[in-house]
């Protein structure tokens, strides 16, 4: 790559203008500014300190930072936000569908409105609605019609 | 009435209890569901049951409290029956009743009689018409200041007012001469409306300077009923135990056999079922009932160690539909057993000291016993009580078994966090201590002239 410095041949750069560019960057406390003029493209980018969360993560490793000795009060939401894992929120029997017969509340690749309710969860005879906590793409479904399923155990990805 | 044997037991507890049971259970060729929350996930009971159920986060009452999410995860592993170890839910009735409405076998006691004993007034006249030895006091609730000062004259003071529905300590009020009877009531009356939502107190005579002497017995649920001793439970701090041993070194033989006597027929009679533990005060000779626990108790290894019984086995076989293993006659008392409880907490301050376990070393030999879900790596959560272990330790006498507590407590390793160890190695070479001469009072003064 060339983006180092070499000694072979002057690069053509504007260096004023990346210069000012990178002031701009500060200033207004960007990220990136890209400019185009005749063919000639120039990128300023800033690495910030906290590197932006992916977009489309596998199912989050929640737990893994929730349990023990952090102090109380510390909520698991984030991270299953960030990563459009549906977690569950209780103990019980999954259901996909609203009957035995009845086709799925919903399926990998549809879009879904926030609330649209995308499975039932049995907990002491009493059918609790799962629903999409936004609205978004149903990416995978991670349990069977009929699994049991503990608190926190991820039944669906949405993004 | 065919004997159901139980083949999965769900375990709706945590910590070293939780543990103490799946060891009977495996013990007896029974499957466990160990159920969690979150911060539970790497706990020893939950890496060694056959299953194992999260159910809810670190909050106690949205998880080990959780009825819901309990039963759901019964019903779920098709566990058939529930042991609910101590505290928790263990003394609740209306879980108890859930339990059996949806048919699983409750370890326990029967419901109409946890509620009965959970209700201290009911408890106390349940005890008196039982035959129990009371605290003399109120009859009942005291509705009145003339009722209560009716009472008080034949009493006698120092007396103390309790709330009804109290517990460790709040809603007691000491009070020394007729003049202060008034302020005091309404002070406990206010202080329990606050707690516990229910104003109602009554009035006992004040003992000055007991000891906690317990009985253990047990039921079948069909008016066969036996002791097994005492424990003597009265190194507390905060109305917490934090030594218990057994026998009292106060007790006599005929004592122990005449108020134990009086206790399994009182069990008998009300055809109690299961584990269940009659406290009393005791002072000058005289036993007071103060309550009942209808469930097994922290420091029921004592027991089993001097009388050979292992009590959460009984327990199963009880709930099973099994008779008493022991007839009254073949119960035998055998040497002496001391349990320290040991707690993750500032062996001077008692402030909790939660943390990673970075190295564990339990203590063993002959009649060394370790109930603890530690190891190495492992991190105590601070949502929790603060109880990491419990050291139980086994002599043919009193003094064998201090012996064996000093060696015992000098091997036991637990780096990481502060704990109660040099606290209790620190008590058992007091004087009084060994000479078996202490009351409720005497570690708190202990404590008190350490600090000196």
């Amino acid at each position: 790559m060339s983006d180092k410095d070499t000694n072979d041949e002057p690069m053509r750069v504007d260096t004023d203008l990346v210069k000012r560019l990178a002031e701009m960057l500060d200033e207004n406390d960007l990220s990136e500014i890209e400019v185009e003029d005749n063919g000639r493209r120039i990128v300023v980018k800033r690495k910030l300190s906290v590197a932006a969360a992916p977009v489309a993560a596998a199912p989050a490793p929640a737990r893994a930072a929730a349990p023990a000795t952090a102090p109380p009060a510390e909520p698991e939401a984030p991270a299953r936000d960030a990563a459009g894992t549906v977690k569950s929120p209780m103990v019980g029997t999954v259901f996909l569908s609203a009957e035995p017969s009845a086709p799925p509340f919903v399926s990998v690749g549809d879009r879904v409105a926030e609330g649209d309710t995308l499975l039932i969860i049995e907990a002491m005879k009493v059918m609790n609605p799962i629903v999409a906590p936004r609205a978004g793409t149903v990416r995978e479904i991670l349990v069977q019609d009929a699994q049991p399923v503990e608190y926190e155990q991820p039944l669906a990805i949405i993004d | 009435m065919a004997i159901e044997p139980i083949k999965k037991i769900l375990i709706a507890n945590r910590g070293e209890i939780a543990l103490r049971i799946h060891r009977a259970c495996h013990e007896m060729g029974i499957k466990t569901v160990a159920v969690h929350s979150t911060a539970d996930t790497e706990a020893m009971h939950v890496r060694l049951a056959d299953e194992a159920i999260c159910i809810g986060p670190p909050p106690a009452a949205e998880s080990y409290l959780n009825i819901p999410a309990i039963i759901s995860a019964a019903e779920i592993s098709h566990a058939d029956a529930i042991h609910p170890g101590y505290g928790f839910l263990s003394e609740n009735a209306q879980f108890a009743e859930i339990v059996e409405t949806h048919d699983i076998v409750w370890i326990g006691p029967k419901p109409e009689h946890i509620r009965t004993m959970g209700d201290k007034i009911e408890a106390k006249l349940t005890a008196g018409r039982l035959g129990l030895p009371l605290v003399p006091g109120s009859a009942g609730p005291v509705e009145t200041f003339e009722e209560a000062r009716l009472v008080a004259a034949k009493t006698g003071y120092p007396l103390i007012v309790k709330a009804a529905s109290g517990g460790g300590g709040r809603g007691m009020k000491v009070v020394t001469s007729e003049a202060q009877l008034e302020t005091q009531i309404g002070q406990a009356r206010s202080e329990a409306k606050g707690a516990f939502g229910d104003d109602t107190v009554y009035i006992e005579k004040y003992l000055g300077d007991p000891r906690h002497i317990e009985f253990q017995i047990f039921g079948d649920g069909n008016g066969n009923a036996i002791h097994l001793g005492e424990r003597d439970c009265s190194l507390q701090r905060r109305h917490q135990k934090v030594l218990e041993e057994a026998p009292s070194p106060a007790i006599s033989a005929e004592q122990r056999e005449h108020m134990g006597g009086i206790v399994a027929r009182a069990m008998a009679d009300m055809s109690y079922r299961g584990a269940g533990t009659i406290e009393f005060l005791y002072e000058n000779g005289e036993f007071y009932f103060i309550e009942m626990n209808t469930r097994l108790q922290v420091e029921h290894p004592v027991t089993e160690a001097i009388t050979g019984l292992d009590l959460v086995r009984e327990q199963i076989r009880i709930a099973e539909g099994h008779p008493l293993t022991l007839r009254q006659q073949d119960v035998q008392f055998r040497g002496h057993s001391i349990e320290c409880r040991i707690n993750a907490e500032d062996p001077r301050t008692f402030a909790p000291s939660p943390g990673m376990v970075k190295q564990y070393h339990a203590p063993g030999g002959m009649n060394v016993r370790v109930d603890s879900g530690l190891y190495a790596g492992y991190k105590v959560p601070p949502y929790y009580d603060s109880m990491i272990a419990k050291l139980i330790v086994y002599g043919t006498t009193r003094a064998g078994a201090m012996r064996r507590l000093r060696r015992a407590l000098e091997e036991f390793v637990i780096e990481g966090m502060k704990t109660t160890i040099p606290l209790h190695q620190r008590l058992i070479e007091d004087p009084e201590f060994q000479a078996g001469d202490y009351t409720i009072k005497w570690l708190e003064e202990w404590l008190a002239r350490q600090e000196d």
